[in-house]
Formats: structure tokens, sequence, C-alpha cells
């Protein structure tokens, strides 16, 4: 199970890139790029996933000589902040969307490339 | 001591709080920000002297009382104290740099402020990679808010671009660090370096995951388009505080990670993208115009260069920090300051920075700058630089030297261009500027700590006994009265160079060579200065940098160790620059010097490098063991030293350079300067010594190449219509005979090698004096448009005179003296073919000689000059005592040339000239100057007295009896008997003069930005593009690194 997520992770970051690369409308490279970060995410978590573990929350004390199988919080709180910056790094980037709009009057990628060289 | 921690507390509570506030508290926000940026200032700043001064312990600071990874870890050891200092100071001054663009877009503005410059604070404190991912993005964002401060459409795009690329670069970062927390269970970096990630090949993909986000985010060339045009777009406020904070603060980082790869060969991978940005991102700069750009690409070269050194720290070991951080130092406070400056002027062209002229302040810091980025003494980037090739070329690491000296040779070419346009580009009208207080001092502010870091690293490095203080301070107290008339200084200047040449004589005491070269020196500068005297005004800036020059040049004279040589060196390379660009047509001119003696002095560098490699020894006479590539050390120390001598090839700076000079500052650089570069060469073969089997190729070649100059200066000297240019072709002649002499290696060529130079700075001496006199008078360099002068000017004429039967070596003076020894040290040497090509070489010279003073002086008198009197006196001063020295030099020149004789007989086996009162014998015959003297005055004052005589019945030509005139008045010049006097030898000779080797360079110059050209067409503009290009970055950098390619 955990691999299929895995793989549903990678194949997300990889069409996000494909998206940010070969897309022409800026407001799907943004989604694309919501994509690519949120496949990040899924790989996180799953590699933190310990097979059959619990939640990382204990209501009892372990059994003494048991060693209870929980799944490691840590990659669980790294990949909420993980989501909060995603979700403001989206929120910049289309504000952007925006301005670059009210300039152009374009969605195109290609009329955005006044700097060059 | 206020805890680290309140950085953070500080500028976040602010920042919040500001969120806050409503349009009515705008005021209290203003205060409150730059309030709260001082107490992140005093904060760092604090820990860096308690550090410096109590030498403090490093502090660790868990927040919130848990251990990792439950809390953050932050750090404050030395390294950190000083990075927030310097990110603290830029944003501080930042702040008020652009406070009245920040109060206008309000509170948001100044909030998104406070959080860029926390975050870049926290970064480099932070021990914990998660946290370091966190406030690398929290970077990012508030970089991305503002960029947009501008409001303009090229803003909105550069913006776009970076959030993007840096979007993709932090999701790296963020796998790296889940796979690098799998693999070593913490958090922190130290326990993730300590996990040795790198080690195994599943782990390694962790390691190369956060290696590679991070070398992203520093811009490496061609993966940076993305950087570059943030740079470009956003307000220049805005690219200083990216280039000086954000850019220190990702090196530290940077450093900080490295370790995770500590192992095989990633540090050298590592180097080498850091070499490649450093090339190439100068290399594309070549051909850029907008001033933003262009710092852009100059910052991601410079942080290319320290990546380069930061791979490079094994090869380094402890020196690594010291030499980072004054280059850092350098590119933190230059880049600051440029970027404002930039700001202030508001220019899309390089070109237009020619308005700073009407700001000195601003353009003397703006030539600072420049100066620290290339590593000119004395900034803290010249100590660096030196002490990096040093220890490069001690470790055998040659190829890296080839890479820094290249790189930065090409940065040169496009900072010195800009500095040539901002002091001399002609403009119609100087766009106007302003320069408001809150901008002008966190301007100089910068130049402060420049100049401050320069004087602690100086300490730092005990490369203080390497400076010649007194003369330097003389320099400075010059520049302290430069508002004074120009008299006033010049008898500060004069009187101050006398004293220093009394002051150093007793020292010098038993060593001739260096006597000599005083005397030319300090000498031949009092005699230039009086001729100063005749300029009106205060001629703002000469004395400063004409003192700077002979600071330099009385340095390489007391120089000890290869340090104080280099050093010295590019004193002199620095004030000769200012003062050649003085000339109203020199920007060009000045140009191609200043690229002649960078290169010259890399290739000398390099040169010392190998010769301390070999010995371990900082002194000079560490170059006579080169152990190491010795005939390669030997060449480059040559052609570094024949790039101020002008020899062929490496010449065609000269002409253009001393002819457009000012009309007293043409003796200084040809009379006086030319011989720094003898000087080092003779430093060099008395080095190398007689039968140094590392050298017998190099000076038979440098022997052709003497002779061979010696015939195209002349040649080139003959085809003149600019009588200054004509004299700056007979310099590269007549030091072309200097350095076929002193190859020769043997007595007598060594003798007659002395006797041209001292020949030279005296007749070369009188006759720039003159004739740039006269120049001036007349108001035209062309010979064709003069004429007639014998009579209104006779002092000048017979000056000339005089300094021309020297120069064609015609018995009695001294010049005479020069030729016999030489032919003798030929006949000796057997170098018979080179020999010939000089002796027809001396030929020539009568036919350039005979049109200067024919041209000047004989023929009709022009129209326009009838009311013309004789050139000033304070010209003709330092020209007559000029002649009298020449005439007991040929009178008597046994009290000169005997004891020279004397100091080189120990060099050469052989001795084979007796000296007997006046009575020069050698094997092939003999020579009595003095008997000579008298004998061909005789002849001389009665040929005069018969002459005079005769001409009582001679009958008067009145000028228009054009039966008699060879010319006619008031026609075109072209009608001139002098204008192309030499069509026909052009046209059987023409072609050894050809401009073949200007040809070569300009198509060599042609050729490198035609490629910078080709190569920046990979910043197309498009953020897909950009994107593609580093991914690609990643794909090979992996499959160099881990795959094994």
């Amino acid at each position: 199970m955990e691999y299929i997520i895995l793989i549903t992770g990678l194949a997300l970051i990889l069409m996000g890139l494909y998206g940010i690369m070969y897309i022409k409308n800026i407001f799907r490279i943004v989604i694309a790029f919501a994509l690519f970060d949120t496949g990040i995410n899924i790989v996180m978590v799953t590699i933190g996933y310990l097979r059959n573990g619990m939640a990382p929350i204990l209501d009892k004390m372990p059994t003494e000589g048991t060693t209870p199988a929980i799944v490691d919080p840590v990659p669980q709180a790294l990949v909420l902040t993980s989501i909060v910056i995603g979700l403001g790094v989206s929120a910049l980037m289309l504000t952007y969307v925006l301005k670059l709009y009210e300039d152009k009057k374009s969605l195109d990628i290609n009329s955005f490339k006044d700097l060059k060289w | 001591m206020v805890a680290p921690i309140y950085i953070i507390a500080i500028a976040l509570g602010l920042a919040f709080t500001m969120g806050l506030f409503g349009k009515q508290l705008k005021n209290i926000a203003g205060v409150l920000f730059i309030a709260g940026l001082g107490s992140l200032t005093f904060i760092s700043g604090q820990w860096l002297w308690n550090f410096m001064v109590n030498s403090a312990a490093t502090e660790i600071i868990y927040t919130a009382g848990f251990k990792p990874p439950f809390a953050i870890v932050l750090q404050m050891g030395f390294e950190e104290a000083v990075l927030t200092t310097m990110i603290n100071v830029a944003g501080l001054l930042g702040a008020l740099y652009l406070f009245p663009l920040l109060d206008k877009k309000g509170n948001n503005a100044m909030m998104v402020y406070l959080i860029f410059i926390m975050s870049t604070n926290v970064a480099v404190m932070t021990s914990d990679i998660f946290n370091l991912f966190v406030f690398t993005e929290v970077e990012s964002i508030a970089l991305a808010g503002l960029i947009l401060l501008t409001g303009q459409s090229k803003a909105f795009q550069a913006g776009m671009k970076y959030l993007i690329v840096s979007g993709i670069s932090s999701g790296l970062l963020l796998l790296g660090i889940i796979f690098a927390y799998q693999f070593s269970g913490s958090l922190t970096i130290i326990d993730m370096i300590n996990a040795n990630l790198w080690a195994v090949k599943a782990s390694s993909i962790a390691a190369f995951l956060l290696i590679v986000a991070f070398i992203i985010e520093m811009k490496p060339f061609p993966a940076n388009g993305w950087g570059i045009d943030v740079y470009t777009a956003a307000h220049p406020g805005i690219g200083a505080m990216v280039s000086a904070a954000g850019a220190s603060a990702s090196l530290y980082v940077f450093y900080k990670v490295m370790p995770l790869v500590n192992g095989n060969d990633w540090y050298y991978f590592i180097a080498l993208i850091g070499a490649i940005t450093f090339v190439g991102s100068n290399l594309v700069a070549t051909r850029q115009e907008n001033p933003n750009r262009l710092l852009g690409y100059s910052s991601i070269g410079q942080v290319g260069f320290l990546m380069m050194i930061l791979g490079l720290q094994d090869v380094l070991g402890e020196r690594t920090l010291i030499i980072s951080f004054s280059i850092l130092i350098s590119h933190y406070a230059a880049k600051a300051g440029l970027f404002w400056i930039s700001g202030i002027l508001n220019a899309e062209n390089i070109k237009d920075w020619s308005a700073l002229r009407k700001n000195p302040i601003l353009l003397f810091l703006f030539g600072a700058f420049l100066f620290a980025l290339i590593g000119f003494p004395p900034f803290p980037s010249f100590f660096g630089k030196w002490e990096l090739i040093m220890t490069l070329s001690q470790t055998g690491n040659y190829s890296w030297i080839v890479v820094i000296l290249v790189a930065s040779f090409i940065e040169g070419i496009y900072l010195f261009r800009w500095l040539g346009y901002a002091i001399k580009l002609d403009h119609a009208q100087l766009p106007a500027f302003k320069t408001p207080w809150y901008q002008l001092i966190p301007i100089m502010s910068m130049g402060l700590i420049l100049f401050g870091m320069s004087a602690y690293l100086t300490h730092v490095f005990n490369f203080g006994p390497a400076i010649n203080y007194i003369p330097l301070l003389f320099v400075l107290a010059i520049f302290a009265i430069d508002f004074l008339p120009a008299y006033i200084k010049n008898t500060v200047s004069i009187a101050g160079i006398a004293y220093y040449t009394y002051y150093l004589w007793p020292s010098l005491e038993n060593d001739l060579l260096r006597q000599i070269f005083i005397g030319i020196f300090l000498g031949g500068a009092i005699l230039t200065l009086v001729a100063g005297y005749a300029k009106k005004g205060t001629r703002a800036g000469f004395y400063p940098m004409a003192l700077m020059m002979f600071a330099g040049l009385v340095g390489l004279i007391e120089a000890k160790s290869m340090l104080q040589f280099f050093f010295n060196w590019e004193l002199m390379t620095a004030g000769s620059y200012f003062l050649i660009i003085r000339g109203k047509r020199s920007m060009p001119h000045a140009y191609s010097y200043i690229l002649f003696s960078i290169a010259g002095a890399y290739a000398i560098l390099m040169g010392f490098g190998l010769a301390y490699g070999s010995q371990l020894n900082g002194n000079l006479d560490a170059l006579s063991q080169i152990s190491l590539l010795p005939a390669l050390a030997y060449s480059l120390l040559a052609v570094g030293f024949m790039t101020k001598t002008a020899s062929l090839g490496l010449h065609i700076w000269l002409p253009g350079a001393h002819g457009e000079a000012e009309s007293d500052v043409s003796p200084m650089v040809s009379a006086i300067l030319l011989k720094a570069g003898v000087f080092g060469l003779i430093l060099l073969f008395l080095s190398i010594g007689v039968d140094n089997p590392n050298a017998t190729t190099l000076l038979y070649v440098l022997g052709w190449v003497g002779a061979l100059t010696t015939l195209i200066g002349n040649m080139g000297a003959v085809f003149q219509e600019d009588a200054k240019r004509l004299l700056a072709y007979s310099s590269i002649g007549q030091l072309g005979y200097i350095l076929f002499a002193f190859t020769f290696m043997t007595h007598m060529g060594w003798l007659a090698g002395f006797t041209y130079t001292i020949n030279h700075f005296m007749f070369k001496a009188i006759l720039f004096l003159v004739i740039g006199g006269i120049v001036v008078k007349l108001g035209t360099h062309n010979m064709y448009e003069m004429g007639g002068m014998i009579k209104k000017m006779p002092f000048s004429f017979i000056a000339v005179l005089i300094s021309i039967i020297v120069i064609g070596g015609i018995p009695p003076l001294s010049g005479f003296a020069g030729k016999w020894l030489f032919y003798n040290a030929v006949i000796e040497k057997g170098w018979y073919f080179q020999g010939a090509i000089i002796f027809f070489a001396g030929i020539v010279a009568f036919l350039y000689l005979f049109k200067l003073i024919y041209s000047v002086f004989l023929g009709q008198l022009k129209d326009n000059h009838r009311n013309v009197k004789e050139i000033s006196a304070w010209i003709l001063i330092p020209s007559y005592i000029l002649i009298i020295g020449i005439m007991i030099f040929s009178a008597f020149p046994q009290y000169i040339l005997q004891p020279i004789s004397d100091m080189i007989a120990p060099h050469f086996q052989s001795e084979t000239i007796t000296w007997t009162g006046s009575l020069a014998t050698t094997s092939l015959g003999y020579w009595d100057a003095t008997t000579i003297m008298i004998v061909v005055g005789t002849a001389f004052m009665l040929l005069l007295g018969w002459l005079i005589w005769l001409s009582a019945k001679a009958q008067k030509v009145e000028q228009f009896n054009i039966v008699f005139a060879a010319e006619r008045p008031f026609r075109p010049e072209t009608t001139h008997v002098s204008y192309n006097i030499y069509a026909g030898y052009q046209k059987a000779l023409g072609w050894i003069v050809a401009p073949g080797i200007t040809n070569f360079w300009n198509t060599m110059s042609t050729n490198l930005l035609e490629f910078a050209g080709w190569t920046r067409r990979i910043y197309s503009g498009s953020i897909q593009n950009y994107t593609l290009h580093v991914i690609l970055f990643i794909v090979v950098f992996y499959l160099i690194s881990i795959g094994g390619l």
C-alpha cells in the first residue's frame, strides 16, 4: 500500500515539473507547482510511515519490555509546516499571476520575456 | 548580553504589530521599523564584540527548553556573530536608503523588509536543517514581496521566475531533508553530518538532494537566469540586500551544510561548479550595459568564486575562512555600495554613469568599490587573493590559479570599461540626479567599512610590514588638501618627495642598482612636477594619483618580499591609470593600458606563486631558486614586466596612452613609469643568473622580441603625424634596445642596457616636456600644422636638438656611449642577425628624428602662430637641468658607468671592459668620452663660427619666397612637405608596421565578446527554459557526483 502512495507522490512531482516546464498558461503553471508540492508532501508522509504502526498518540504507558509500533511523528509535523509554507508560496504566486495578467492582459508565459541576456 | 533569540522575537513581534497599525500610526511604524533594525544590529554587534574582545564561548540556544528534534537549535558563535552583524548592518543602512520608498508603500512594505532581514539572520544561526528550510522559504517569500516594490512590469516577471525556481529547489531540499532524517534519525545538521550519508549509495541521494538545493540557491552558472532577473528588475536598494546580505547568508549556510558530502570528490565538484560560475558569469557580463544586471552577474560571479574557495577547503586548510572572509567582505561592501549608487543614478545604461562626475564623493567611492572587487591593494580582496594564490601554488594546484586569474581578468574587462565611462565618457549633457543625505550616508558607510576592514585585515594577515606607510600617508595628506590651488600642492609634493629621497638614500648605500632607479623615479618625479607649476587651477585629483604612482615606484625599490613588490606594483598601476585617463581623449587608451597591466600583474602573481611554492619563502630572493615549472615561472614574470615596458606584442596600449596624456603626465609615464618594467626585468634577470638552463630559450626569444620591438617602434614613429605619438613610438623602440641589451646576460650588454636606461630617462623627459608644452601652446598635435618655431622658441629648439642627438647616438653625447657599448656587446655575444636589425632600426630612427625637429622648428611659420611665445619657463627649467645631466654623463660617463661596471662584474664571468679615467678599453677597441667631447665640441664651435661668419653675406629668404620654401602656405595641410613625408618608405617598408598586432588583439577581444554574446543567449527570458536549466543542472551534477560519469 505505501508503495502505491510513494509512487503516486513521485508521479505527482514529475507531473508537476512537466507542467511547470511545458504548459503555456501561467495560471496552470501555478497549479502544476501545487501538484509538485503535494507530491513532495505525500512522499514525506510515506517515508515517515511505519507499516501497521499506530498514530503517535499514547493514552497509557507502554508495557515494560515491549516497543509499541508507533509512526514517527516528526515527518508528520514537518509535512504540516511544509503544507502551510506551500500555501503561502502558492498564494503569492497567484498574486503574481494577477499582477502579470493586469500588466499584459495575457496569461501566456511567452509574453513575459522582457528580461533577457 | 541580549540573547540572540531576541533577533527573531523583536523582528517577528514588530512585523506582526505593524500589520495591526492603521494609516494613522504610520509615523510610529517608521520609527519602530528603524529602531527594530537598529536593535538587531546592536544584538549581533555586541555578540561580535564579545567574541572578539572577551573571546566568549559559542552560545547554543534550545528554543522553549526542549532538546532537538522537538526544539529548534540556534547557535551563536564567532562566525555567526560576524555574519549576522554583516546582515544587520546592511539591513539597517539599506532601510535608511529605502526609507522614503518603504514609507510610501506603507507598513506592509516595512513588515516584509523586517521579515527578510530576520529570516536571513535565522538561516545563519540555525543548526536545524528543517528550520533552515523554513527560514529559507520565508526569505524567498519576503524577497518576492520586496521585488514588487518598484511596481514595474519587469519586476513582476522577475519575481515570478524567482518564485518558481526557488520553489522547485526548496521542494528538492524538503525531499532531501526527509530522506536524510530517515537515515540519520535527526534533524540537526551536525547529526546528519555524523551519519556520513554520502558514504552509502542509498543515503547518498539524501546528501545529494540537500547539497544540490543549496547550490541552486547560490545561482550556479548557467542555471541562474532566474536569479539575474531579480537583480535586474528589483529596486537597486533590494538588489543591494540580495547581493550583500542574502548572498553572504547563503554562502555561510552552504559552508555549514557542506560537510554532509565530505568525502570522495564532492568538494572537487563543488569547487568546479564555483569556478564555472566565476568564469561564466564574468564572461557574460562583458556584454552587459544595464548597470543592475551587470552587478547581478558580477555578484553571482563572486559567489561562484567563494563557492570555489569553499570547495578547495581541503587544500587551503585553516586559511579557508580568512581567505573567504576577505573576499566576501570586499564583495559585501562594494556590491551594496554599487547597487545603492545605481539607485541614485537610476540609469538604464552604464554609459550614463558619466553623470557621476558631478559628485566627486560618489565617483571616488565608485572607483574604490570597483578596485575592491578586482582585488587591488589596499582592499581586503587583494590580501585574500594573494594568500589564496600562494597557498594554491604551494600545494601544486596551478590550474585553479589559472581559473582565478582568468576570471578576475574578465571581471576587469567590464569593470574598467565602466569606470572609464564614468570618469571620461563624452556626454552632450550629463543627466541630472539628486543625492539625498539618507542615500549618501549608507554608501559612505559602506566605503568606511571597506577601508576599515582593509586596515583590520592587513593587521590580521600580518601584511603590515609589506606596506610602505609613510608615502601612503603622504598621499592621503595630499588628498585631504586637494581643494587647494595646484601650485601649493605642487610645492608640498616636491618637498615631500625631496625629503623622502633624502630619508631613503642612506638605506640604499652600497646598492647602486637601487640608487640608479631611485634617481630615475624620485629625481624624475621632482623634475616633472616642477613642470606642473605651469598649470593653473586646482587640478583636482592629479596630485594624489601622481603621488600614489610614485609611492608605488618607491615601494618597488624598497621591496624585500614578493608581496611588498606586488603590492607596490598594483599601487603604481592604479595611480598611473588615473593619471593617464586624465587626458582629453584618453578613455580608450587608459582602458587598454589597465587591461594589459592587470593581465601582466596576474602573470607576475602566478610567477611569484611558483617561486613561493618552490621555496616557501616570501622574499624576493626566492626568485632565484624556482624549482616548480621554472621555465614557465620565468616566462610569466618576463611577460608581466614586459607589459609595462611595452615590448612587441604587448605594446599597443602605449602610443595612445602616452600620446594623449596631459603634457606633464606624458614624461611621467614615459620617462619614469616604463622604467618600473625595466627594474622588474633587471631583478628577474639577476635572479635567473647566467647560464640558467631553464631560461636559455626564454632569454634568446626575449632578445629577438627586443630587437623586433626596436624596429617596429622606430618604424611606427616614422609614419606618425602626431608629435606626441611619434615620441611614444620612439619610447617603444628605445625600450626594445633596453630589453635586447639586458637579455645578453653579459657584462657589456648590461652596461649598454644601463646606459640606454639612463639616457632614455633624460632625453624622453626633455622631449615629452618640451613637445608637450609646444602642443599645448599651439593647440594641435599634428606636426604639419606646426613649423618655424625655431625663432619663437629657441630654448625649446636647443633642448629638442640635444635630445635627438642623444637618441641618434651621435658623438659626442651620451647616446654614442650607449651605441658603442651596444655594438661591442653584440659582436662579443655573436647575435649578428639581431644586431643587424637593431642597426637598421637605428638608421630608421634618424628619419623620425629629422621629421620631428624639421616639422616643428624649421619650415614655415603658420599664420595662426605668429604671436606664439616661448613655452613656460617651468617646463624649460627641468628640461635644462636634464640637459646639464646629459652633458655631464656625456663628458664623464666613467663616474657612472665604472661603478655600474663594478656592480655587475660579479654576476658575469669575464671582465670585458677596463677603465682608465675616461678611457674605456674592450677587446674590440677603446673609447674616450672626454676626448671625444673636446674634439667634437671644438669642431662644432669652429664650424658654427664659420657658418656665422658666412651668413653675414647670405641673402635672407623671406617666408613667402616660395622658390626656397619647399611648401606652399595657405593650402590644405596635405600639400605640406612634412605631411606623409616618408610616403616612399611607407610604400616599401610600411608592411612591417601594418597594424597586425593591434588587429590581433582586436580580433581576440571581438571574439571574446562574440563568445560572451553567444553564451548569454541561454538567458532567453523564458521561465520554462530557466526551469529546464535547473533540472538539467541537477541531472548532470547527479550523473557526475553519484552516477560516476
